[in-house]
């Protein structure tokens, strides 16, 4: 550090004798200041658009508010909390959420692993096949939603080849029996690509020696996958069942897309999640106390389930 | 033995020709309705009776605006790009190699805001945004958008590898601080670099929850929520609708096609490392 000074002052001498010990330059070469000012930009963004707005949520989760006139912000204690936890609509909305998360999380994981042992193997064109299995998950999930919609309408040779599986032939995400379960399959179809790659860097990462190994010790394929794929992998799962849990909570663009005018959540809130249920109060209805109050028990409910499956995940050891 | 590999191969040619069946349909029927008049919908028809008129109608009826679509898409993403690549590395640099009162303190807000769904403040800001007169500005569309603290974090995590010794040699050359940073490391990082530029490009052209709220009317409307109202409006219009999906997925497409490698390899740094 000191050898690097001097030897960068080497052509002004003159000056440098002279020159105070705190003079504005070498103020303005210190870590103090250049780490303050690189991390301005940042820090003013992040104070103005989230941490102002983080406390507003929670403050405004206990008062009575409209968007009309938000200067007359009325306290009213634990009411809108009281409400909701009320609301036969918001256990509806919560109900699907967990619903959403609970097939899609296990079947994308699960298909994920598959499909990245399957691309993973010695065969023809698998670069091309993960470049398919990808696609979808940096398609827009409006566009994907769209083109659903088309070919799961009434009648539509989709439909009636799922008639094969004991469906019947509806327009699925117009009917509340199949409506869940259309957006949970697009969430699936979009995020399975995702989980792929994660998971095929994962067993590129694993040495080919633990499988020479094992095969020296007489294991068979389902063996080395048990006892050595799955063991390994088990901090990547970690990662994707946690985001695809978070994923899962935050489904929107699907749901939007085939309510269509209706209000979130169509058809009669069979797709509505604890997402589409603020979104609706908060923003749709305006009624900001109520709607805040939706997100700070939506945030609650997030935080619980991460610890739980970070307890879950990690203490079966 | 051979024959049972034969067996295996056999499996695994089958699973992943039947998965990729199932993943590329949607897209080529996609691709197909965009080309047919309507009463062809959901039938097979020959190339002759293919046509353009889905998208030239795109082009020439008043109901939409897709080249304004377009140009709103294409200057929000533009400007988040920028911001992105300029104010991320900057916090992720003074986290990762400077030393400074609060260091600790920012590191945490990085992690925390992370891990904080976008949802938890959409109402405030939404609220903000229409107390300041920003609603369908794109001031509302990319100023809370010029950084993401997942790619500062992402970026710290570079940053830290890069030796100490290439930093003072900078600085015995008579570089400061700051210009080691943006003259040497900056250009170093090229390669996480366009990890984040491709992350955020992505992210950004797909988004359609903080567009549609912030942004409502029809002049400005990103491609998606354009393509949504689109479908809306014209949804038994099939073909219509699907020249619309063709036209806002393509740009998206074409970009994945150049940076495929990158990108996949930025995806799974995120899982390895996150």
């Amino acid at each position: 550090m000191l050898k690097a000074d001097t030897y960068a002052g080497r052509n002004k001498i003159k000056k440098q004798t002279t020159r105070p010990r705190f003079s504005l330059r070498s103020l303005a070469d210190s870590d103090q200041f250049v780490g303050w000012v690189f991390s301005l930009p940042f820090l003013i963004l992040w104070g103005w658009w989230f941490f102002y707005p983080f406390m507003e949520s929670f403050v405004r989760s206990f008062q009575e508010v409209n968007f009309m006139d938000l200067s007359q912000g009325k306290f009213i204690g634990l009411q809108n909390y009281v409400l909701i936890l009320h609301d036969p609509q918001f256990y509806q909305a919560l109900g699907n959420s967990l619903k959403i998360v609970l097939i899609a999380v296990p079947v994308q994981t699960v298909l994920g692993l598959v499909m990245a042992i399957l691309v993973n193997q010695k065969i023809k064109g698998k670069g091309l096949f993960r470049t398919i299995f990808f696609i979808p998950y940096i398609t827009s999930q409006i566009a994907l939603t769209t083109v659903a919609m088309m070919l799961f309408k009434e009648n539509t040779f989709v439909t009636k080849f799922f008639t094969a599986f004991g469906m019947e032939n509806v327009t699925w995400f117009a009917s509340t029996k199949y409506a869940l379960l259309f957006v949970t399959l697009l969430f699936i179809f979009q995020q399975v690509g995702f989980t792929m790659i994660v998971y095929l860097s994962a067993l590129q990462e694993i040495s080919k020696e633990l499988y020479e190994a094992s095969v020296i010790d007489g294991a068979n394929a389902w063996q080395k996958f048990r006892f050595i794929t799955v063991p390994m992998l088990k901090p990547v799962t970690f990662f994707v069942v946690s985001v695809g849990t978070i994923l899962g909570f935050q489904i929107f663009d699907q749901i939007a897309a085939i309510s269509r005018y209706g209000a979130l959540g169509s058809p009669a809130g069979a797709t509505s999640t604890v997402i589409t249920y603020f979104y609706q109060h908060g923003i749709r209805y305006m009624n900001l106390g109520y709607g805040s109050a939706a997100v700070v028990i939506f945030f609650f409910i997030i935080m619980l389930i991460t610890v739980l499956q970070k307890k879950l995940l990690d203490d079966k050891e | 033995m051979i024959f049972t590999n034969k067996v295996s191969k056999i499996g695994i040619y089958t699973a992943i020709v039947l998965l990729a069946l199932v993943f590329s349909a949607p897209f080529l029927y996609t691709l197909y309705t965009s080309f047919i008049p309507i009463k062809y919908v959901n039938t097979f028809t020959g190339l002759e009776n293919w046509t353009f008129d889905n998208y030239k109608t795109f082009f020439t009826s008043d109901a939409y605006s897709v080249s304004k679509w377009l140009f709103n898409t294409v200057v929000m993403t533009g400007i988040i790009l920028i911001g992105n690549l300029i104010i991320n590395p900057m916090a992720a640099y003074a986290l990762a190699k400077l030393d400074f009162f609060g260091k600790k303190l920012i590191f945490w807000i990085v992690v925390i805001t992370m891990m904080i769904p976008y949802h938890m403040i959409l109402i405030p800001v939404y609220v903000n945004m229409a107390k300041l007169g920003w609603l369908n500005s794109f001031a509302a569309l990319t100023i809370p958008f010029l950084y993401q603290a997942i790619y500062i974090f992402m970026l710290r995590q570079f940053f830290i590898g890069v030796p100490n010794e290439l930093i003072e040699a900078a600085r015995m050359d008579g570089l400061t601080k700051m210009g080691a940073f943006w003259r040497i490391v900056y250009p170093l990082s090229k390669p996480v670099l366009i990890t984040v530029a491709i992350l955020t490009f992505a992210g950004t052209w797909n988004s359609y929850l903080i567009p549609s709220t912030l942004a409502n009317t029809p002049e400005k409307y990103v491609l998606v929520v354009g393509l949504n109202s689109v479908k809306d409006m014209f949804f038994e219009n099939t073909p219509l609708v699907m020249a619309g999906v063709v036209l806002t997925t393509l740009p998206i497409l074409a970009f994945f096609f150049v940076f495929q490698k990158q990108y996949m390899e930025g995806i799974s740094n995120s899982g390895l490392k996150g």
